[in-house]
């Protein structure tokens, strides 16, 4: 109790003032206190750093993430702000964004992927102007990667990087074997699959699985495209089952064959996640795979003896070229946020160039160009297996090619129905012809779905 | 001046009108002091069940997309997964993965209880080790079974090849949709026998010993004694515990999830894995809700049934 309290208690008690006296001055301390409480309360307010939340994403490559966490806590500390970063994983990513809208309660920016603008843009700030003077300043932003963040004529994202993707083949084998790097799947690398595995050393020539996970997915999607199919037309209209019918069911059928007929792929590889050929290949048990970047990151930052064996190329093409589907990252503002010009300032702090090429530096080839400049960096000269890398990045194409990209085209992606489609004919025993039929019906539904939206 | 208790229950046992109006003569003086009791368990539940299962089910009738206002569409979401044969493959796989599993776990865990009530050494220890399953969190088991089923890399085709020379050539444990579905019942058979075991121990443990000494004296042979004085004896723990099993293992998603993701090609895709991917995937969440809630009435009856079953046994 305060003392002054306690004083004027016994006073009363003692009757030294009468009750009406009492009542008045314990008011009269009570409310200068209380006042006195408020005043201090709103100072340390005052004092209070602005706290800003900003989710960031966790990739594989664990030098890019520390560099990228060291340059944020730096921006926090020159513009006094209280930073709390969280970090978001491939598995967890898309479950936080959900959740976080839902609940009302988004942070005040993140660093999506590609399907964030497009899925989350009811929430998103428009970044229009703030993307075009990044993006000016660094000679424009690529055609694939702008597709993800423009939607009507505004941007809802601010493009940071790519991950690159490239087919990762034994050189030591193919030296051996004088086999010259394939240029497309059939027949180049079914021959030089053949030519080179060992089953019987448990050596498979192509690692790559049709199973539900973002590894099957791009393999499927580039494969359609390189055959000169597509899931969608130029219309944004489902063609799989109907337009590139003829084309899809090709590239389905090269896709199982890989499997059933030239049987160049390891026991089990329909059962395989994200993470399987990353190490089937590191284990030495594969001569070619499709991955990112960050298989390479894992050799060359652990000194993998498999680093000086490996070379990255082009991914192969089929009959109408090679194509690759790659996606950016990026920077978004949720509309919720009160602070969307510190948001935005950080935005332009850690996409500065020369922070960025200290994060790209770190990350070996997994920060790939999302602008012009970046593109013509003499980084990507550095090393052959990059060459590779940023060519493909360069030739990219969008989910939905040749169409706009969609929240269907998003959402068929997301749901892994081309995965299904193959995984039906190779596990399930359904003609091809019947499993890309039952995939287009899928495909429909979400059109017709997403339409009425 | 006070009325007489027996006076006023004289009046009230004669249905004379009560002062203190309907509601005291039906519920007792006290009720108005019950209701206090009552409401704050009664708010809490229709808080944290009633409401968010009622908003669950109105969900399920719109059609809700990640950060916009749901459109109520009625019955059409029911309806389209009605129609969607992906739906209906995880409708039979679900029945499939919880059946398969419960049976093996039914199984396993009597055998678990009948080694357990023998004279073993060491029953103390045994008993736990065979806990083990039941307290690993179900990540950790399903990270370690998804090393143990890999095809290139895994120990349990290292085993089978290279170490026992059992077969040629590994097997693709989650590749294929026998074994892949096989791998993902008996991962969850592994992790859940123990409570079985552990219940159907703690039931024979109190069956008396006079009922096998009895059966003893009159010639009964073990198989019998098991037939008619176990098993009897133990007849509602049984029912409790599939009951709980069947509802736990209906809505099992880590292992499925971790370990196949509901592949390969659909082949393991059960409901609540299905739930996730229709939220996450493809953010429709009304969708999403209703394939929960699709098989809900027939769980609810299940549930009646075999409870009113109970409660007859327990009369009789």
């Amino acid at each position: 109790m305060d003392s002054r309290l306690r004083s004027l208690a016994e006073q009363l008690d003692a009757n030294v003032i009468a009750r009406r006296e009492f009542l008045r001055k314990a008011a009269i301390i009570t409310g200068g206190t209380a006042a006195g409480l408020q005043a201090l309360n709103q100072m340390a307010h005052a004092q209070a750093k602005t706290k800003l939340r900003v989710w960031l994403f966790k990739s594989f490559v664990t030098g890019g993430n520390d560099v990228l966490a060291k340059q944020v806590e730096a921006w926090a500390k020159e513009r006094n702000v209280e930073v709390e970063a969280d970090w978001s994983t491939f598995g967890d990513r898309e479950q936080k964004f959900v959740a976080a809208i839902e609940a009302g309660n988004p942070p005040d920016m993140a660093e999506m992927n590609y399907q964030g603008p497009m899925r989350y843009k009811p929430a998103l700030r428009d970044l229009t102007k703030l993307a075009k003077e990044i993006a000016g300043a660094r000679g424009g932003i690529l055609p694939y990667a702008e597709r993800y963040v423009l939607i009507g004529n505004q941007y809802f994202g601010v493009p940071r990087l790519a991950f690159p993707g490239g087919f990762f083949i034994r050189r030591d084998i193919l030296e051996a074997k004088g086999i010259k790097p394939p240029k497309t799947y059939d027949p180049d690398v079914i021959e030089m699959a053949r030519k080179c595995q060992e089953p019987a050393k448990d050596l498979w020539g192509l690692g790559q699985t049709l199973n539900r996970c973002d590894d099957g997915n791009g393999f499927m999607q580039n494969i359609l495209w390189s055959y000169g199919g597509s899931v969608w037309d130029k219309d944004g209209k489902p063609a799989l089952g109907t337009t590139y019918l003829k084309e899809n069911l090709q590239a389905l059928q090269f896709a199982i064959d890989t499997i059933q007929k030239h049987k160049i792929q390891p026991p089990g590889v329909m059962g395989w996640n994200d993470v399987s050929n990353n190490e089937a290949y590191l284990a030495g048990k594969l001569v070619s795979t499709n991955n990112g970047a960050s298989l390479y990151y894992a050799m060359v930052a652990k000194k993998h003896p498999l680093a000086e064996k490996t070379q990255v190329i082009l991914n192969p093409g089929g009959p109408a070229g090679s194509f690759s589907g790659t996606g950016a990252y990026n920077w978004g503002i949720f509309s919720k946020s009160k602070y969307a010009d510190l948001c935005e300032d950080l935005i332009r702090y850690v996409e500065d160039e020369k922070r960025f090429e200290e994060y790209m530096k770190a990350c070996i080839g997994q920060a790939g160009p999302v602008y012009k400049t970046r593109a013509d960096h003499p980084y990507w000269r550095s090393d052959p297996n990059f060459e590779g890398m940023v060519q493909n990045i360069l030739r990219s194409v969008w989910t939905g090619h040749p169409g706009p990209i969609t929240p269907a085209a998003i959402e068929v992606q997301a749901q892994y129905i081309l995965c299904d489609m193959a995984g039906r004919v190779v596990v399930g025993g359904l003609a091809p012809e019947a499993a890309l039929r039952e995939a287009h019906k899928r495909v429909e539904d979400i059109y017709k779905i997403r339409n009425r939206a | 001046m006070a009325v007489p208790a027996a006076r006023l229950e004289t009046k009230a046992t004669l249905g004379v009108a009560n002062p203190r109006g309907g509601l005291a003569r039906v519920l007792g003086p006290d009720y108005r002091l019950g209701y206090l009791f009552v409401t704050p368990i009664a708010i809490a539940v229709l808080a944290l069940v009633a409401y968010p299962f009622c908003y669950a089910v109105y969900l399920s009738l719109t059609y809700k997309l990640v950060g916009m206002p749901p459109v109520f569409v009625g019955l059409e979401n029911y309806i389209r997964l009605y129609d969607d044969g992906f739906f209906r493959r995880a409708v039979y796989n679900s029945f499939l993965f919880t059946f398969g599993s419960v049976g093996f776990k039914l199984v396993l865990g009597m055998l678990m209880a009948l080694v357990l009530m023998s004279k073993i050494r060491w029953r103390s220890f045994w008993t736990g080790v065979l806990l083990i399953p039941w307290v690993a969190p179900t990540v950790v088991s399903a990270l370690n079974f998804l090393w143990i089923f890999d095809g290139s890399l895994g120990v349990l085709n290292y085993l089978l090849v290279k170490v026992f020379r059992i077969l040629p050539q590994g097997v693709g444990w989650l590749s294929e949709p026998g074994t892949a579905m096989a791998s993902v019942i008996s991962v969850n058979v592994w992790r859940g026998f123990p409570f079985f075991g552990i219940s159907f121990l703690a039931g024979m443990k109190a069956i008396p010993g006079e009922l096998y000494e009895a059966a003893a004296v009159d010639g009964a042979t073990a198989l019998q004694r098991f037939m008619h004085v176990t098993l009897p004896g133990i007849k509602n723990i049984t029912i409790i515990v599939v009951l709980l099993s069947t509802i736990w293992t209906f809505n099992d998603f880590g292992i499925v999830y971790i370990l196949t993701k509901g592949g390969p090609g659909g082949s393991t895709m059960v409901m609540p894995v299905l739930t996730y991917e229709t939220a996450f995937g493809a953010q429709r969440l009304g969708e999403a809700i209703a394939v929960a809630l699709y098989l809900l009435p027939g769980l609810a009856l299940t549930i009646v049934v075999l409870a009113r079953y109970m409660r007859k046994g327990r009369k009789r």
